[in-house]
Order: structure tokens, then sequence, then C-alpha cells
């Protein structure tokens, strides 16, 4: 009777109270959550994520994330590099190669150059006066020293641009002279205060 | 997003390759072994067979880094497709002005007969074959093809894998069933090809056809292996593209050499 009593007393108590376990997670989900997929790629493997436009900087970052098996890859699943990026770009509304040609919608003055975006140390640039096609084709070099050149024939003005990789600081400064004189052009002419700062250097 | 880090432009600037070389001299292997053989000198026969073999080694190691540069490097973006489309269907103009020269001669020869064939065509004595007999059944059999590989073409569009492998297997099929059907047509012919000029225009017409339809059928071959290891995108899928323009334009010829030398000139 009262081996009786004593078991059902114990029996009520486990019943109203739950059994806690000795740590909030064991072992054994840890296992779970592994074979489940969640965690990280294997050392190599692509983690099939895809970098926001905004955040791309290296060749890595254009990795595609990749598409089910059993199904047709979209371009999005599986594009990579320079074609990923201009898709990318086109979705964000960049045009990320920039194919127009010379700005002859005004022309260009010292006050507002036509400005030429270049990714290299010099630029050429044709003039065909304004509107367009008024002379022939007058070729004018801007380099990342003299960003302004003028055109001989209309005068209109062009600023160079730098948009291309940051500067080297181990790299040995480039040879300003070829071995050769350069002939002046009009470049040359114009006064120091609309001549432009030298784009030596480029910050990010 | 640092622009700079990656190229400026959009083209593809190739880097440097062996193939072009190796192809080269594989061609000229091939041509002058070609002629050698013609000229019945000893041993030339083996030498063009090995030049054919250095000519499709060279060819295919070439269209490999093609690939490897579209669909593992991603080179190929929209200005480079175009200008590859582009390529493709000069080729196919350029293939189309052979097949011209080959009709013309066929139709030199066929407009006014010479009096030493019995100023008749087809010469007397030639018995052309049936157009209505085996060659309609080729005739049905390509455009049967281009029906099969146009389903393929727009299953893979609309990013149905299988109805894509579906069709593309069975174009093949079709295309060796094609193959097979013009060789046994070759060995039951009752004239050969130094049979006057009626044999010359009609082995130099379906022999050249046919083999594109070889080349055309290896080419179909690859869209169906790349599509099988996910190569294509539903949007991006030149290879493919290529193949199946190829493909109609080698189906034109046929209808072509059909109704020029089957029908009209028999």
């Amino acid at each position: 009777m009262l081996l009786r009593r004593s078991f059902l007393t114990v029996g009520r108590r486990v019943a109203a109270k739950p059994i806690t376990p000795l740590a909030p997670r064991t072992f054994t989900t840890s296992l779970k959550r592994r074979a489940a997929g969640d965690g990280d790629p294997k050392p190599g493997e692509p983690d099939g994520k895809m970098i926001p436009f905004e955040e791309i900087k290296t060749e890595h970052d254009l990795l595609p994330p990749g598409a089910e098996p059993g199904t047709v890859p979209t371009d999005l699943d599986q594009s990579t590099g320079l074609e990923r990026l201009e898709i990318l770009g086109k979705m964000q509304g960049v045009d990320v190669f920039d194919m127009k040609p010379l700005d002859a919608s005004r022309k260009g003055t010292l006050s507002d150059p036509i400005i030429v975006k270049s990714a290299g140390d010099e630029q050429f640039a044709g003039c065909t006066g304004y509107p367009v096609d008024s002379h022939v084709t007058l070729w004018l070099n801007m380099s990342r020293e003299r960003p302004v050149e003028r055109c001989p024939e209309c005068g209109g003005v062009y600023r160079m641009e730098y948009i291309g990789p940051p500067d080297d600081p181990h790299a040995h400064g480039h040879g300003d002279h070829h071995g050769y004189e350069e002939p002046k052009t009009f470049a040359d002419y114009v006064r120091p205060e609309y001549r432009g700062t030298p784009q030596a250097h480029y910050g990010q | 997003m640092v622009r700079s880090n990656f190229q400026a432009h959009p083209f593809h600037l190739v880097s440097p390759s062996p193939w072009p070389i190796f192809t080269c001299i594989s061609l000229l292997a091939l041509t002058t072994s070609g002629v050698l053989t013609m000229h019945s000198f000893s041993l030339a026969q083996d030498f063009l067979y090995m030049a054919l073999l250095l000519v499709i080694l060279s060819m295919s190691f070439w269209f490999r880094d093609v690939i490897s540069e579209a669909t593992y490097l991603g080179n190929h973006t929209l200005a480079v497709q175009r200008g590859l489309n582009m390529g493709v269907a000069l080729f196919i103009v350029s293939e189309a002005l052979f097949f011209l020269a080959i009709f013309w001669t066929f139709f030199h020869s066929a407009l006014s007969p010479a009096v030493e064939m019995g100023a008749q065509w087809p010469p007397k004595g030639i018995d052309s074959v049936n157009p209505f007999e085996l060659p309609l059944l080729n005739t049905v059999i390509l455009l049967s093809s281009g029906f099969t590989v146009t389903y393929a073409h727009h299953s893979l569009i609309q990013g149905n894998r299988s109805g894509a492998l579906y069709g593309i297997v069975l174009t093949v099929l079709l295309a060796l069933i094609f193959t097979g059907l013009q060789g046994l047509e070759y060995t039951v012919s009752s004239f050969t090809l130094s049979d006057s000029t009626y044999g010359s225009c009609f082995y130099f017409g379906t022999g050249f056809h046919g083999l594109h339809v070889m080349i055309g059928t290896a080419f179909i071959g690859v869209g169906l292996w790349r599509v099988l290891a996910y190569h294509f995108t539903e949007n991006h899928h030149l290879g493919l593209e290529s193949s199946i323009l190829y493909w109609h334009f080698v189906d034109v010829v046929w209808l072509i050499l059909f109704i020029s030398i089957y029908y009209w000139g028999s």
C-alpha cells in the first residue's frame, strides 16, 4: 500500500513537471543539421549564392549559383564571367561596357567640356564638330597628365576622365617622354586654370 | 562594384592557341594527299586518311576550346554572340555558293545535252533513279528531322529538358537513317561516277550533300552532348542554334537536289 501510494505520487509529480534536458541542444542535432546540407560548402565547391551587383569585386564574385539537375538552366543560374557581368548590369540598368560613340550633342567648352571616360592612360577622341559631321574627323589625344584637349578645327573641348584600375604604388613611374618630344597641340595653349587636374592618382 | 577589375570592352580577344596553325597544316596535308591520291601516287591514300583524321582532330580541339571559353569562362557576351551568329551565317552562305557551283555544272550539262549523250537527258543508256521510291522517303525523313529539331529547340527555350533531349535524339536518328539509306542507294545504283556527265553530276551533288549531312549530324550530336551536360541555358545556346541553321540548310539543299536532279533530271 505504501509502495503503491509512493508510486502514484511519483507518477503525478513526474507527469506535472516536464523533463528538462541537460543541455538546450545535444550533439545529435548537430549531426542532423550537417546532413541536411545547411552548412558550409565543401572546399572548392561553389556556395550557391549570388552576389549583389554592387558588391562584385573579383572574378570569383561572378561565379553562378547553378541550376537544379534535370532542369534547363536560365542565364541567371548559369552564366559566368564577363557575360554574367553584362547580364547583371542590364538588370540594374547599368551599361557595363558603354559602347556609345563620342558625345556630339553639344560643343564642348572650357568650362563645360565633353567628358570622355577612359580605362587607359591615353585616349583617342575623333572630333567631327557640332552638329556631328560638320568637319572631317580630327583625332585628338588625351592622357592622364594632360586630360584636356581642343579640336584645331572647331575648338571643341574634350576632357578625359580616368576610370581604369588604380595605380600600383609599387610600380616604377612610367616614362613621360618616349624618347622624343611630342609636337605641340592646342591643348598646350589652354590656360592653366582650364587645364584640369592631372589624373595620375585615382581614388576608388 | 569595382568596374576596373573587369575588361572594359565586351569583345573576346582570344588567348594564343595552336589550333589554327594545326588546322592549317592538316588542311594542307589533306589537299596535297587528296591530289596525290587522285593521280594514283603510291601510299597517297594512306596519307589521305591520316590527314583527314588530323583535320578532324585539330578542329575538335579548337571547338573544344571555344566551348570552354563560352560555357566555363563566360567570354561570350552579347557582342561576341552577335559576331558568332554573323560568322555562322556567312559560313552557310559560302556553303550555299559551293552548292550553287554544283548545281550550275548540273544545269550546264542537263539543259543542253550534248550529241554524244544522244541529245537527251538523262543520257542514252542511263537508268535514272525513280524519284518516288527511296529519294522521296529520304525527303520525308529530312523534313521530319527538321520538325524534330525545331521541337527540340523550342523545348529548350521553354525549359523542357526531356523534350529537348527527345527531339535532338530523334533528329540524330533520322539523320543517321538518311545517311544509311543514301548509302544503300549508292550500292544498288545502276550507274557510277564515271558513267558520263550524268554520273559525275549525280554523285558530285549527292556525294557532297551526304558529306554535309554527316557534318551536320556530328554538329547536332555535339549539341546533344552539350544539352545532356547542361551547357546550354534557355536563352544562350548558340552552338545548338548554329547546328540547327546548318541542318535546315542541308535540308534545303536536299530539296533542291531532289527537285532538280532526281525529279526534273529523270
